[in-house]
């Protein structure tokens, strides 16, 4: 049996993307055929919830029937793969809780493969989390997404205070998510469909939906772009699918 | 199947003649079929929207409301030919926005056909605009326009190669003649006694060029 796979999308501040960048990891991981449930954090209302309603559950990571819910079925769930989106401003605490509860020891002995994809915003705070966040990351794969999607820019005006967050984190990989066209992402959130429905130009039922050509190509576009990142950190080979399968509706 | 032709007349260059073949193919697209769509996107030239005002609606690329609006438009298969006037503006935008959204893909899932028509000059900037749509652009939608009064001898070599239709010039007094917003093609035909004519055998050639690539479209569908 594959080994249970947990990653935290996550970061300490709102609105940098994080919901958005746990979609795109289930669209990739559904495309790829890879079993997948998630957690929204997000309690009680979950944002993720709504685009995927079928495989994510909402929980509260603080309290300890919900971290049961999340750790003591990994062994038994059948999907191999989960997702956590962390709410904004529990990134840390929640990686604190992990450890106090030996998950983080358990991905250090191997026994589970664990990742955090930390969405970093346009702040000194943000980039402050990081060095934070980074005395948990032993064992852990680290990848450090700046998210262009709401077109951030990211201390390009000083390499020197980039280069000293970025390069705290040993063995971070950095990845880029590019910007969506405003008018496609307001569609989609319209819509509280999966991305790749979306493209499909289906409703949340399966059911022939009406989107505009034009929006749907630049999904379809931006969608094929971010999943050649994640095809480019191996991210199937993380979680123990082998390679890629070709996809539809990619190029 | 029903196939919906989309053709789209273009050129990075202004004054190279994009409106007015976009005006004769127009009008023998209606005459043939009774029924033509054409979309002017035109703002600093000569505009397709003045000279068939009953046919055009005008559009624009600019912003993704523009977009929106031509291009879910043009991807439907309804059987109405579309014709596409695109200024030299806006001949970037376009097709990086068509390369982007796949609209050559979709269209040929959709049946609906789009033609390139790429008017020619002998240029830098038309020679890398040419170059791009090579690339994106599979060469059986791809046709330059070769219009005898701006190229003036012969095509840049890559352009030759490709598939090519000829529109001959006109002496200046017919040009001026043609270029009135009253003139009409159809028109000319139908009430010109004198078939032999230089304008009327010039009118007749283009529409008989039109006519053939639109034969050569279906057939092209039928393999």
């Amino acid at each position: 049996m594959a080994k249970p796979v947990v990653i935290v999308v996550g970061a300490d501040k709102g609105g940098v993307g994080k919901t958005t960048v746990s979609r795109t990891l289930l669209d990739y991981f559904s495309a790829n055929n890879v079993p997948t449930r998630a957690f929204d954090t997000e309690s009680p209302r979950g944002t993720l919830k709504r685009f995927h309603p079928d495989i994510t559950e909402i929980v509260d990571m603080t309290t300890t029937t919900d971290q049961m819910k999340i750790f003591d079925t990994l062994n038994s769930a059948s999907p191999s793969v989960t997702v956590i989106d962390v709410r904004a401003g529990l990134l840390s605490p929640a990686l604190a809780s992990l450890r106090d509860i030996g998950f983080l020891d358990a991905a250090k002995s191997g026994q589970i493969t664990f990742a955090v994809f930390h969405i970093l915003g346009p702040s000194i705070a943000s980039l402050d989390e990081i060095a934070e966040t980074a005395n948990f990351m032993v064992g852990a794969k680290y990848f450090l997404v700046k998210n262009f999607i709401n077109n951030t820019s990211f201390f390009e005006w000083d390499q020197a205070t980039y280069n000293a967050y970025f390069h705290r984190i040993k063995d971070a990989t950095e990845l880029t998510i590019p910007k969506l066209n405003e008018m496609a992402y307001e569609q989609v959130e319209v819509a509280s469909v999966p991305f790749l429905k979306f493209v499909a130009n289906k409703g949340t039922l399966d059911e022939a939906a009406n989107y505009s050509f034009v929006l749907r190509g630049y999904v379809r576009h931006w969608l094929a772009n971010v999943w050649s990142e994640f095809d480019r950190i191996k991210l199937t080979d993380l979680v123990g699918s082998g390679k890629p399968a070709l996809r539809s509706g990619e190029k | 199947m029903l196939i919906t032709p989309v053709y789209i007349i273009c050129s990075p260059r202004p004054l190279v003649g994009k409106t007015l073949i976009a005006r004769q193919l127009s009008e023998f697209l209606l005459l043939k079929n009774g029924d033509v769509t054409a979309f002017d996107i035109n703002l600093k030239e000569p505009s397709l929207l003045e000279f068939l005002p009953d046919i055009t609606e005008t559009a624009e690329v600019d912003d993704t409301f523009g977009k929106m609006a031509l291009m879910d438009r043009v991807i439907i298969n309804d059987g109405i030919a579309k014709v596409i006037d695109l200024g030299f503006h806006a001949f970037d935008e376009f097709f990086k926005m068509s390369e982007e959204i796949g609209f050559m893909k979709e269209a040929a899932r959709r049946g609906v056909a789009p033609v390139i028509l790429f008017v020619a000059d002998a240029d830098r900037v038309s020679a890398r605009g040419f170059a791009t749509l090579r690339e994106q652009i599979p060469k059986s939608a791809l046709v330059v326009v070769d219009n005898e009064y701006v190229v003036r001898g012969e095509l840049p070599e890559a352009m030759a190669r490709s598939r090519i239709l000829r529109i001959a010039a006109l002496p200046s007094f017919l040009k001026t003649y043609v270029d009135r917003l009253t003139f009409s093609f159809t028109g000319f035909l139908r009430n010109e006694g004198n078939s032999s004519s230089e304008l009327h055998q010039w009118v007749r050639r283009n529409y008989l060029s039109f006519r053939e690539l639109e034969l050569s479209l279906i057939l092209q569908r039928s393999f």
